[in-house]
């Protein structure tokens, strides 16, 4: 077992699957930009690194994720560098482009920011006490974690537009029955069920699982033509290496 | 009751565009289909409206469509783009809800599918007939029922020119609530009035970027919400947001 502290987040990797466990229980988890920053680094080893074949990714005490952290707001130099920023250090592709699955273990509040990241990953195990809701437009922003993109591709517009302008969160049932979650489960239960998921497809054939995730993260918004087309180049190159 | 094709009552921060021929189902002809584009004209003018309600007087919705004019005109691409109000309404800028109050059959369907939500009375139907008489949508119904619904449930509906009770609707996702009977109208105010408490630039730009960011590969979509985010980074409202978190308030939004 290899083990890494950050000062957000501990990273670990046991049976070639990554632990990634976000760690300001203090403040529910919120996202920083040292949480940033930590991510990318752990999120461009587990890309490069041979032996681990998958990750999970969840909270430390009694929340996944509550949001980005508020009180960093207003500390940006100015928009133009923010927006120069934004594109450096590009966290949000990279979880997108990570040919790797990612299982999101969610328990306790899952807001803003942490329901994007957990949006961004593959899969989504919650526990019964996951709540879920995206309160920017209370806050007078948009999300800006790919929330904006990445709900309506898994709700469709409308469900998303409610989900948005709702100052209610959602509970893990209702995420599940409108195909967010995949599986509820009990709390004691979340981690070994997003580990026996992550061994599951840790005995899948690498290049299957990349192509798969490339070809649904790209054809859900192509033309079907054009994504059929990017499906039948997969199969094609994946014959090849069998 | 007035004899306008459309009313137009703004109360507060709320708009509600009110079909208003009850004897003809406001079944969208020409005269009501320019009064719904002028009105929408007028909604996404006015900054201070935030959310628009679409409805129907008495227990009327809407449904039917117009066929072709006897005699076909010249250009008759001009004539379907005079007709097509649903792109008229899906092209205002707030959040719109429609109140469904009675059946939302045919064109009328194709409104409530350019709303952002749906809110339908327990007697409701909803569904295209259009098929079994020997028509075709041309508002919209194709591409926002199969967004909205998947593709499945679309083509079921359309080729099968079933009709849906308001339960069933929601249960296929085409809905978002169910309400007792006469109350659509109420529920929908209900969240208009939420809705119009959040941050009214954010909700615009979070609309523009889910329906704009559909249309493109993700990576692009990324981009546009990105760039819709830092956009909002010199506006007031997103200080106040951020201020009345930290300080244990509720907000008050200027739009600005």
């Amino acid at each position: 077992m290899i083990m890494d502290s950050f000062e957000t987040l501990d990273f670990s990797v046991g049976d070639k699957v990554a632990l990634i466990m976000l760690k300001r229980p203090e403040v529910r988890n919120a996202f920083n930009t040292t949480m940033r920053d930590d991510l990318f680094q752990v999120i461009e080893t587990i890309k490069a690194d041979y032996a681990i074949t998958g990750s999970i990714i969840y909270g430390s005490g009694k929340d996944f994720c509550a949001g980005a952290d508020l009180t960093e707001f207003g500390t940006a130099p100015s928009q133009s560098i923010a927006r120069t920023i934004r594109w450096e250090r590009d966290l949000w592709s990279l979880f997108l482009n990570n040919p790797k699955p990612m299982i999101a273990a969610v328990h306790g509040n899952c807001i803003g920011s942490g329901f994007e990241i957990a949006l961004l990953c593959d899969v989504i195990i919650a526990s019964y006490n996951a709540r879920f809701s995206m309160p920017e437009a209370r806050l007078g922003l948009i999300a800006a974690a790919g929330g904006t993109q990445t709900l309506p591709r898994s709700v469709g517009p409308s469900k998303a537009i409610s989900i948005f302008s709702s100052p209610d969160s959602i509970t893990s049932q209702q995420a599940h029955s409108m195909g967010i979650v995949s599986k509820v489960v009990s709390i004691k239960r979340l981690m070994d069920s997003a580990r026996d998921q992550a061994t599951y497809l840790s005995n899948l054939r690498p290049e299957l699982i990349a192509a798969c995730k490339f070809a649904v993260n790209r054809g859900c918004s192509l033309p079907l033509n054009q994504g059929l087309l990017a499906e039948t180049r997969s199969a094609l190159r994946l014959m090849k290496t069998q | 009751m007035s004899k306008r094709p459309v009313l137009i009552e703004k109360k507060g921060t709320i708009v509600f565009l009110i079909l208003n021929r009850p004897k003809q189902s406001n079944l969208v002809d020409e005269e009501l289909a320019w009064a719904i584009k002028d009105s929408c004209r007028f909604i996404n003018e006015d900054s201070s409206i935030r959310v628009m309600i679409l409805t129907g007087t008495e227990t009327c919705f809407s449904t039917g469509r117009q066929t072709f004019p006897d005699s076909m005109p010249p250009y008759p691409d001009d004539w379907i783009n005079k007709m097509q109000t649903a792109a008229s309404i899906a092209k205002v800028n707030i959040p719109t809800i429609a109140a469904i109050n009675g059946d939302a059959l045919d064109h009328g369907l194709e409104l409530a599918l350019a709303c952002d939500l749906r809110v339908a009375d327990w007697n409701a139907r909803l569904g295209f007939r259009d098929l079994s008489r020997g028509l075709f949508p041309w508002d919209g119904g194709t591409q926002r029922l199969s967004r909205i619904v998947g593709r499945s449930t679309a083509l079921d509906l359309l080729l099968t020119s079933r009709i849906l009770t308001a339960k069933k609707a929601l249960a296929v996702g085409l809905i978002n609530h169910v309400t007792r009977q006469g109350n659509a109208l109420n529920y929908a105010v209900n969240l208009a009035s939420s809705i119009s408490e959040l941050a009214p630039i954010a909700m615009r730009y979070t609309k523009e970027a889910i329906h704009r960011g559909l249309d493109m590969p993700l990576d692009q979509g990324l981009k546009l919400e990105a760039d819709l985010s830092f956009l909002l980074h010199g506006t007031t409202d997103r200080s106040e947001g951020i201020d009345s978190f930290l300080t244990k308030r509720d907000p008050y939004f200027l739009g600005q």
